[in-house]
């Protein structure tokens, strides 16, 4: 019991501790393929002490959802990370109290109050980017949806921890036509989800051509820095969900054995790594995206999911 | 056939139907180009699998003439006969929106799915899943064909249908005669000859290459 | 011997790609008419004697269907390179002249390989290049207008094409599976008994509706009054007179093998796709307002007769549909030289434009009027005898409602023919443009082009009656 109280707090330790880490490593090597030096890889570390230690201020209309918010989109994420296999391949105690769809949900309820903030904030800005965030949640739920179908067909459930072990056993199920489908229609969500290029720029300063950055920018101080943070831990989260449940379910720890799970730790680290490589390959590689184009991208994604569904189903 | 090698059929299967979907979305002329290309690339690794045990020469050969024409001597054929111009050119007409296409292609290829399903239990085949992709890649192509207005993209509907048509055979008649396939390999180059031939004269004498719009002939009431 | 006949026809090809050819050209390819003409009759003659002839077993075979569909489609091309000599008379660009009798010549060949294949797929292959091969003679005016028939004509047959395509390795897959792999049509025939119904079943589907795009089957027939009408006459009459008339021979070709299979229905099938095709195109003859679409119209029309006239399936019934094939070509062709002649002399295709043509031009003015009689079905001509033959089995048949749809057709497209033949023979010249006169050799090719039309009209010589009985043998075995 206790070694299973630690894993966990192993586990929200990595999740903490390095996503900063993570969306630092983005911007320095989009910096570097622009052939620019870039900041400082540990930079977000530095911008969340700053923002902690700085005052706050407060819209004057604006209610307790304003004040709430960026603590839900600070927590949301930690409580996924229990759900979902971070360092170990076996479950933890709390691995079947939600399976992916509750995971959905839960996201859904951070960004529900975020958005509901954004207006709040009385900021125009911060309306639009709310109306425009719910537009690009609404057109990737289908995929989202079609996609958990596609992977409950395969593995006759929901919970990360089982599906993740039907992708290896045996290993040619890696390459049904299903599962590469599935990667890249999952792909194609994460770019949404985060605001990467192609859907958001998000290193754009241009506030009207922004959607989930205009969400932020009333709050300051602390409340700021909790929203950032919660942001840096969404794109972890996301990732670990993509790499450790539906791609590359390798390198997790099979015992709780503190040599495996550092291990286990170094992998997924990698991992998150390559993933970073390949997102900053796409935006690099495109341009945003005009507003209505973007349901084009999302009907596309919506089209392999179906298709994965469609090859799953009649069992190719 | 070994099950890896069924996993990868049916990955390359996956591919080329969605290849074929999105040539009926993409708007850049090029990229339709390059999407056929790449469609043409997976039917020739579809017939090396599927020649690759038991070993049969007729589909390898089948697929290194699929090569040779459709991804080498085709796109070159279109590329120098219709003007660069048209090929840098996006296709501004919509006859129905991105989305709506998208989901129209979708229920072709489940048609095209459950009539392979029900054939494929009269005979044996090689591989039903080609049946079921080839008949979709035939009525993706027949969308494709439909949606278009520009000459390059309608031509390249023809040429993806052929590509669908061809999938299903190399599972459903493999030692269909070789000379057939042969005569094929000089008949598809030719007609893109031919068409580009008429794109070009068309571009010359008219202006513009987007024949879907010319609708001067038809029936008027006297 | 019979595979010169083709060669030929090659050989005049690429007699234009010597230099400064442009005037010897047209001879050329007369000549090359000439004698595909002369070997053809020789090679039915001797196929006629022995009943089938085989130059290479399984893939050249000749017998007395190809060998009827050969001599027609040699015929057609006679006449039509004398027309074209005269029509291209007044074509100023010798590039262009040349490019035409190089591509009018490489159509007569893949056309005239049809009949000579017994193998199913070079088939295909071949009813493809004849497709492809006539798209640059249809756009040749350079028009607007023409332009898009040509790619309209070249989008729906190629569509059409490729659905064969997979209609042809269906049928072969159903073959295989029965155990043969004899892909010819004496291999089918004798296969078909063996083969799995859900194959046959989808590869009739595909087939009807592939090859039923090129032979121009309403509701696939949208291309045909563009294409046949756009085109310069003497390729409209090959187009019309013989290239729908050889698909359809290969469609027939198939009739045994899917009639093996009682459920298909292939009878109810045919008739309906026939009647369909009479009834919409006679109200559209009706209502046209171009006299060269409505000749194409017609040929939609008679490609509907004969199809329903060979889903009556008794002997009489056969021998009745190929008869009405051979009236229809030697008609249609004339119809499109009259047409060619009209607009020689008056340069407008319009039929409101055109009136008082006796006056113009008494030879164009009766040619039309004898075409015009002749297609409608009117004696002494030709199709006149072959329709009542249809009519007659299909009573002998029982088919009591196709032959009175037929009939009420029939009657209402002659009339529809006529009144706008009429309208442009009577009255007061009003367009006189162009030539006044029509250059030789196009009267030339009117006058041959008529002797058939009339002396069939009156007597079938006993060589071509035994001819038409054993090609509807085949037909029917």
């Amino acid at each position: 019991m206790p070694e299973a109280v630690a894993l966990n707090l192993a586990q929200l330790a990595f999740v903490l501790a390095l996503s900063p880490l993570f969306a630092g490593l983005l911007a320095r090597c989009k910096e570097l393929v622009q052939s620019k030096r870039g900041p400082s890889i540990f930079q977000p570390y530095r911008d969340l002490r700053k923002l902690f230690g700085k005052d706050e201020r407060v819209p004057e209309g604006s209610s307790w959802i304003f004040r709430t918010a960026p603590y839900l989109v600070f927590v949301v994420p930690l409580l996924i990370t229990m759900l979902i296999p971070v360092l170990t391949s076996f479950p933890l105690f709390l691995a079947f109290a939600g399976d992916m769809l509750a995971a959905g949900f839960i996201f859904a309820v951070s960004g529900f109050f975020f958005t509901l903030a954004a207006i709040d904030g009385e900021n125009p800005y911060g309306t639009m980017g709310a109306s425009r965030t719910r537009m690009v949640g609404f057109l990737a739920e289908p995929v989202i949806i079609v996609a958990l179908f596609t992977v409950s067909f395969v593995a006759n459930s929901t919970i990360p921890y089982i599906v993740q072990q039907h992708w290896v056993h045996p290993i040619a199920n890696f390459f049904a036509p299903s599962h590469i489908l599935l990667m890249i229609a999952f792909f194609m969500i994460i770019l949404a989800e985060t605001g990467r290029i192609p859907v958001d720029n998000p290193s754009g300063h241009f506030e009207l051509a922004m959607i989930d950055e205009s969400k932020a920018l009333e709050f300051s101080g602390r409340s700021f820095a909790l929203i950032k943070y919660g942001g840096y831990m969404k794109f972890t989260v996301l990732a670990i969900v993509f790499l450790n449940v539906l791609t590359t379910p390798w390198g997790l720890a099979g015992d709780g054995s503190v040599p495996a799970v550092a291990l286990a730790a170094g992998a997924v680290s990698l991992k998150i790594v390559a993933l970073i490589v390949a997102i900053v390959v796409v935006e690099s590689s495109y341009s945003k995206l005009r507003l209505f184009r973007i349901s084009e991208f999302l009907g596309g994604a919506f089209a392999v999911s179906v298709t994965a569904m469609i090859t799953q189903l009649l069992h190719l | 056939m070994s099950a890896i090698l069924t996993e990868l059929n049916a990955l390359v299967l996956g591919l080329f139907i969605l290849a074929a979907i999105s040539m009926v979305v993409i708007r850049q002329i090029g990229a339709c180009m390059q999407l056929f290309i790449l469609q043409s690339l997976l039917l020739a690794a579809s017939a090396f699998l599927l020649g690759a045990s038991p070993l049969s020469w007729h589909l390898i050969a089948l697929g290194c003439v699929t090569i040779a024409s459709k991804v080498i001597v085709i796109p070159w054929l279109i590329r120098s006969l219709v003007p660069a111009e048209v090929h840098r050119r996006r296709e501004l007409s919509q006859a129905i929106d991105v989305p709506a296409a998208l989901l129209l292609s979708l229920a072709l290829t489940l048609v095209g799915y459950a009539f392979a399903q029900h054939l494929a239990r009269s005979a044996p085949s090689l591989s039903s899943g080609n049946l079921a992709m080839g008949f979709a890649g035939l009525l993706v192509g027949l969308l494709l064909l439909a949606v278009r207005t520009e000459a390059v993209p309608q031509l390249l509907g023809i040429l993806a249908m052929e590509n669908g048509a061809f999938l299903a055979g190399i599972a459903i008649a493999p030692d269909f005669p070789l000379i057939a396939e042969l005569a094929i390999a000089f008949d598809v180059p030719l007609l893109a000859f031919i068409v580009g031939l008429l794109t070009r004269i068309a571009y010359r004498q008219i202006g513009t290459t987007e024949v879907g719009a010319l609708s001067a002939l038809r029936e008027r009431a006297p | 011997m019979i595979v010169y006949v083709p060669v030929v026809a090659l050989v005049a090809a690429l007699w234009p790609a010597i230099p400064r050819s442009d005037r010897s050209a047209p001879i050329a390819t007369l000549a090359a008419a000439a004698a595909t003409l002369a070997l053809c009759f020789i090679a039915v003659a001797s196929a006629h004697g022995s009943g089938e002839l085989l130059v290479i077993k399984h893939w050249i075979e000749l017998d007395s269907f190809g060998a009827l569909l050969l001599t027609l489609i040699a015929l057609v091309y006679f006449t039509a390179s004398l027309f074209s000599w005269g029509y291209l008379k007044s074509e100023r660009r010798p590039q262009r002249a040349r490019l035409y009798y190089a591509n009018f010549n490489l159509f007569a060949f893949s056309m005239l390989c049809i009949p000579l294949l017994a193998e199913v797929g070079l088939v295909w292959i071949f009813v493809e290049l004849t497709t492809l091969l006539s798209v640059l003679l249809v756009s040749y005016s350079l028009t607007s207008e023409a332009i898009e028939a040509a790619w309209k004509y070249m989008v729906l047959t190629l569509l059409g094409a490729t659905i064969a395509v997979l209609g042809v390795l269906t049928l072969f897959w159903a073959l295989h599976s029965g155990g043969s792999t004899d892909f010819t049509w004496s291999g089918l025939r004798d296969g078909a008994s063996r083969m799995p119904p859900a194959l046959l079943a989808v590869s009739f589907v595909l087939l009807l509706v592939g090859y039923g795009v090129k032979i121009g089957f309403v509701p696939l027939h949208t291309w045909l009054p563009d294409a046949h009408s756009q085109a310069p006459s003497p390729v409209c009459a090959m187009l019309s007179g013989v290239e729908t008339s050889v698909v359809l021979y290969v469609l027939l070709r198939l009739r045994g093998v899917y009639a093996t299979d009682a459920a298909l229905h292939v009878g109810t099938w045919f008739a309906v796709f026939g009647l369909l095709s009479v009834v919409v195109a006679a109200v559209l003859i009706v209502r046209t307002h171009d006299y060269k679409r409505l000749f194409a119209f017609s040929t939609v029309e008679h490609m509907g007769i004969i199809l329903a006239a060979a889903s009556i399936f008794t002997p009489a019934g056969d021998v009745a549909a190929l008869w009405q094939m051979l009236a229809h070509t030697v008609t249609k062709s004339f119809c499109f030289y009259a047409a060619g002649a009209t607009l020689l002399v008056t340069g407008t295709r319009e039929i409101s434009a055109v009136r008082g043509l006796l006056g113009i031009s008494r030879g164009a003015a009766l040619a039309l009027l004898f075409g015009g009689l002749a297609i409608g079905g009117a004696p002494p001509f030709a199709a006149f005898l072959s329709e009542l033959a249809i009519l007659r089995a299909g009573i002998a048949a029982h088919a009591y409602a196709l032959v009175a749809i037929l009939a009420a057709f029939l009657v209402l497209a002659f009339f529809g023919v006529l009144w706008h033949v009429t309208q442009m023979i009577s009255g007061r010249p009003e367009a006189q443009r162009l030539h006044p006169r029509m250059p030789a050799a196009c009267a030339l090719a009117i006058v041959l082009a008529a002797v058939p039309v009339v002396v069939l009209g009156l007597w079938i010589p006993a060589d071509l009656g035994r001819l038409l009985e054993s090609a509807a043998r085949i037909l029917g075995a």
